[in-house]
């Protein structure tokens, strides 16, 4: 019943990426978080979701460029991380599901391409099928959002389940210890951060205001 | 849901037509041939940014209604394709939508309860979304023709150079916090003392090389993180 919930979520997540809306609920961010609270850990949920927008920021949609679909293997690896981990959470298996993650995002990616050359068919050959009027129009657009929540749900469950097995099965043969994997993960954290910047510009005013930033970053640690 | 059939070809053309189809069954309703032959145009090569679609929506719409030449449209938009789609991008996806969700992000990283900073995000990033569609829908549906003018009035540069700041800032913000790992040591029951001094000079140097290596910073980090993973796997397994 919950995978089933989970499924359905991430139905939502793959058609507010592109098909419908955009409202973002398509964010690494919000769908691992709401993935959490559907699996009744949304704490766990929420921490990932975190990880995995830092890396998904440098992500954009930008003209017909092919990118990783990061919110539909966002929901998928929370379901691994808190079904395929320990009872509370711990750092080794945050690790492998947000590496289980961004492997399965390109995943996600691929149907998208593979959904965009079906509705290439559906759709731009749609007039050598014969007249398009308006009913048929309608019918060929709605075929082709049905078409993206099937395969939303497809990559969710298939993601879920297999992130689960990889997860629970590899988690006991790590051997650097809890401390080690958390350092790899912010150490790639920071690359992914500093990147980001690249989105903004590195003008003097920008620089100052990045400094700014870090001074900001400190004191809010300082008061922890 | 203008992007409900993109495809490599048409890419949002489909879309397009399907969302100008109350309109043109307004205007073609009682005659079957213009009808069909207006989607066929209508349902053509088209792009641009999704949220800015709206603006093209609405202009075209203004002028379907008043009567306007079907090769007249066509140029028309044409003419709207790159410039709404650059606009967007960089106001949409490189502005506003990378800042909501730093503002999210800080949020979480400073330690709030695990919804507040996803619910901020939507709530800010969908203001501002909201916001850009009605006005789009607005300024094309009413001057159809002066557009161009109406978007070089607009103060779009000065918030995008605005946004551009704030980013820059808020990456400041959340460095410190990545670097340290805070809240997650916690959760994670680690030792949440702050780390020593020479991580914050690994901190440092990996924020360094990001920088460096911009855009290919994502997968290389990407791909470290799985080979540092496989090795932790690796000696465990040989223990």
């Amino acid at each position: 019943m919950t995978l089933a919930a989970l499924v359905l979520w991430g139905v939502v997540v793959g058609l507010d990426a592109t098909s419908v809306a955009q409202t973002m609920l398509s964010r690494p961010l919000v769908a691992c978080a709401v993935a959490g609270a559907i699996l009744g850990h949304p704490v766990e949920g929420a921490t990932l979701g975190v990880v995995l927008e830092i890396f998904a920021l440098l992500v954009l949609p930008i003209g017909a460029v092919r990118y990783p679909e990061s919110g539909v293997a966002g929901v998928a690896s929370t379901y691994a991380l808190v079904q395929g981990g320990e009872p509370e959470l711990t750092a080794v298996p945050l690790l492998l599901a947000a590496v289980f993650a961004l492997g399965w995002e390109r995943v996600a990616g691929g149907s998208v391409t593979l959904l965009r050359r079906c509705n290439e068919r559906l759709m731009a050959d749609a007039p050598s099928r014969g007249a398009v009027d308006a009913g048929r129009l309608e019918r060929l657009h709605l075929a082709a959002i049905a078409c993206d929540a099937v395969r939303a749900g497809l990559v969710t469950l298939v993601g879920a389940l297999a992130g689960r097995w990889l997860v629970s099965g590899l988690a006991g043969y790590w051997g650097l210890g809890d401390e080690a994997a958390f350092r790899a993960l912010a150490i790639a954290l920071a690359m992914a951060i500093g990147a980001t910047l690249s989105l903004f510009g590195m003008e003097r005013k920008r620089l100052v205001l990045l400094l700014i930033g870090v001074s900001c970053g400190l004191a809010i640690l300082s008061f922890r | 849901m203008v992007q409900g059939s993109w495809n490599y070809r048409t890419l949002i053309g489909g879309g397009f037509g399907f969302a100008l189809l109350p309109v043109l069954r307004l205007v073609y309703g009682r005659d079957r041939e213009r009808l069909r032959a207006a989607i066929e145009r209508h349902t053509a090569l088209f792009n641009c940014h999704p949220y800015l679609a709206s603006l093209a929506l609405g202009a075209v719409t203004a002028l379907e209604v008043e009567g306007e030449d079907a090769v007249v449209v066509e140029r028309f938009k044409t003419a709207l394709r790159g410039s709404l789609g650059m606009l967007g991008d960089r106001l949409v996806w490189v502005g506003w939508r990378p800042v909501c969700l730093l503002v999210g992000m800080s949020i979480s990283l400073a330690g709030a309860p695990w919804w507040v900073g996803a619910l901020v995000f939507l709530a800010l990033y969908n203001a501002g979304h909201l916001a850009l569609r009605i006005w789009g829908f607005r300024l094309g549906l009413n001057y159809p023709r002066s557009i161009g003018e109406r978007l070089r009035q607009a103060p779009l540069v000065r918030i995008q150079e605005w946004l551009m700041g704030a980013g820059a800032f808020l990456i400041g913000l959340v460095l410190p916090l990545v670097i340290v790992g805070a809240p997650a040591r916690d959760r994670l029951q680690l030792a949440s003392a702050l780390p020593e001094s020479w991580w914050w000079i690994v901190g440092a140097a990996g924020a360094a090389l990001g920088v460096w290596l911009g855009g290919r910073a994502r997968t290389i980090a990407a791909v470290a993180l799985a080979a540092f993973t496989v090795l932790g796997l690796i000696l465990g397994l040989m223990k």
